[in-house]
């Protein structure tokens, strides 16, 4: 029986190393998913109070389904149900061919899609905190729509948002562990073939937890030091 | 315009590997699990080894075919081979009829017997139900074996256990006279501390494919000629000595079961 340490040890004899590389693929893919979502949610949040009753419609339906259907069950559909399609398509063309959706990006889709219906929920509740007398402020001193957005919407919004984006944040960064089922070799997964392998699931899970928890805990820092960061552009105007 | 259809190529380039291989250079993409030593798995340097590795090396270069692996969860095993992800499944999965309506099997390429154990100072010498007459044998419930000892020993006492690793225990503190399991989990316990108490008496015979099942086989998408293929490279490895070789790595015993 090898000793913990050599378990936990890093290079051939032991799998810290392939927990590390699991570390990095849930992080790159959370990282990844992050700003993909975030931009989907905004313009879903645009697109749910525009004066545009077909774009609202639009808005509602998307978030409605993919709050409504479970996570696991929206990888699936992007990571299967999305290559038989193609593959129908591609083989409608070029007989033979065979396509591949990157379990990768079908993660970061599936993910970003889940992320964003409710980012934009988020930043709905967000848009209505903020008083129409801000908007036609922004007008009265002359300014278009795209630049009363970005100077004088964008960041009120984005601190009355935030504390809801960081929640999500912490479900993204939990969820990415759906992607173990379509084989991309994250935290859980790593952590599951070693502990088949040696028979320590114990430790392999316990080890999986802790670096979960690691990760929780570095974010909620960052996103404590960008709150006092969004104070600190309030008070200097 | 221009521009949305820059994009869509774009995507359509980062979204797909558009692959054309067929004929000449074939190349046969295998799913396996990587989870399941020592048939499947992974090593902590991140290779890929076990008897189905190597099974599955040894049927490729039989057919001239390229391998390549894929490891895959379990629970997605089935329809990522539907989906095209990988053209064949090696990763010790059984027959069954349920998985027979999804995909079609190769013939089978093992199917490990079940055995019996006994402690060292057992006076049993041989498997038979008259041997075994008045003795207790211990067996995990709703697995095969139970159902093939119910049947068979019918002079023992069965005893049902809800795994394994229940009635090792009771085997090794004297509570049973023998147990019955399969073979790899069998003597894989009794190689370790715990099972030194006990032996290896034997292998029931015959054992009916009705009760056992076929066995571990290739899994191809239906209608797939591949598995046709497969059967025969098994039967060319068997005839060759390839697979002897291979199964004396890893085990002490034919884990092909009957012919």
């Amino acid at each position: 029986m090898q000793s913990y340490w050599t378990l936990l040890s890093w290079g051939p004899e032991g799998w810290l190393d392939d927990i590390a590389h699991g570390v990095f693929i849930t992080v790159s893919l959370a990282l990844c998913t992050l700003p993909f979502g975030m931009a989907l949610g905004f313009l879903i949040a645009l697109a749910k109070q525009s004066q545009e009753p077909l774009l609202r419609t639009a808005g509602n339906i998307y978030t409605t389904i993919f709050r409504g259907m479970p996570e696991l069950l929206t990888l699936f559909l992007i990571f299967f149900g999305v290559q038989l399609g193609l593959q129908a398509l591609v083989q409608y063309f070029i007989p033979g061919a065979t396509v591949n959706v990157n379990s990768f990006l079908a993660g970061m889709v599936a993910l970003g899609f889940v992320f964003s219906s409710y980012a934009s929920e988020v930043f709905l509740s967000a848009f209505r905190a903020i008083p129409r007398g801000q908007y036609e402020g922004g007008y009265s001193i002359g300014l278009p729509y795209g630049k009363t957005m970005r100077l004088v919407i964008l960041p009120q919004l984005i601190r009355i948002a935030l504390p809801g984006l960081s929640n999500l944040w912490l479900i993204l960064l939990k969820d990415t562990a759906l992607v173990s089922a379509i084989g991309l070799n994250d935290i859980l997964r790593q952590a599951y073939t070693a502990s088949r392998v040696t028979k320590q699931s114990f430790l392999f899970f316990g080890v999986a937890c802790l670096i979960y928890l690691i990760l929780a805990i570095i974010s909620s820092y960052g996103i404590g030091r960008i709150e006092k960061l969004v104070g600190k552009q309030e008070g200097a105007r | 315009m221009r521009i949305l259809n820059k994009i869509a190529l774009g995507a359509a380039v980062a979204v797909l590997a558009i692959g054309a291989a067929q004929a000449q250079d074939k190349t046969i993409k295998i799913g396996t699990e990587g989870a399941y030593p020592p048939f499947n798995n992974l090593t902590s340097d991140g290779k890929l080894v076990g008897f189905d590795i190597d099974i599955a090396n040894a049927l490729c270069e039989e057919m001239k075919a390229k391998c390549e692996f894929v490891t895959s969860d379990w629970d997605g095993i089935i329809p990522a081979l539907q989906a095209g992800k990988f053209d064949a499944i090696i990763a010790s999965m059984s027959i069954t009829d349920e998985r027979k309506e999804k995909v079609d099997f190769s013939g089978k390429y093992y199917n490990t017997p079940s055995v019996i154990a006994v402690p060292k100072d057992s006076t049993v010498t041989e498997v038979s139900k008259e041997a075994l007459a008045g003795k207790t044998i211990g067996v995990a419930t709703s697995t095969t074996h139970y159902n093939y000892a119910e049947k068979t020993f019918t002079d023992s006492t069965i005893k049902g256990y809800p795994s394994s690793q229940e009635f090792q225990l009771d085997l090794a503190n004297g509570r049973l006279d023998a147990a019955e399991d399969d073979i790899v989990v069998m003597s894989t316990w009794l190689d370790t501390a715990d099972g030194a108490c006990c032996k290896l008496l034997g292998q029931p015979e015959p054992q009916p494919v009705e009760i056992f099942g076929p066995g571990a086989g290739i899994a191809v998408r239906k209608g797939d000629p591949l598995a046709g293929e497969f059967t025969a490279a098994i039967k060319a490895i068997r005839a060759n000595g390839k697979y002897k070789e291979i199964n004396d790595k890893y085990f002490k015993f034919d884990v092909y079961g009957a012919e």
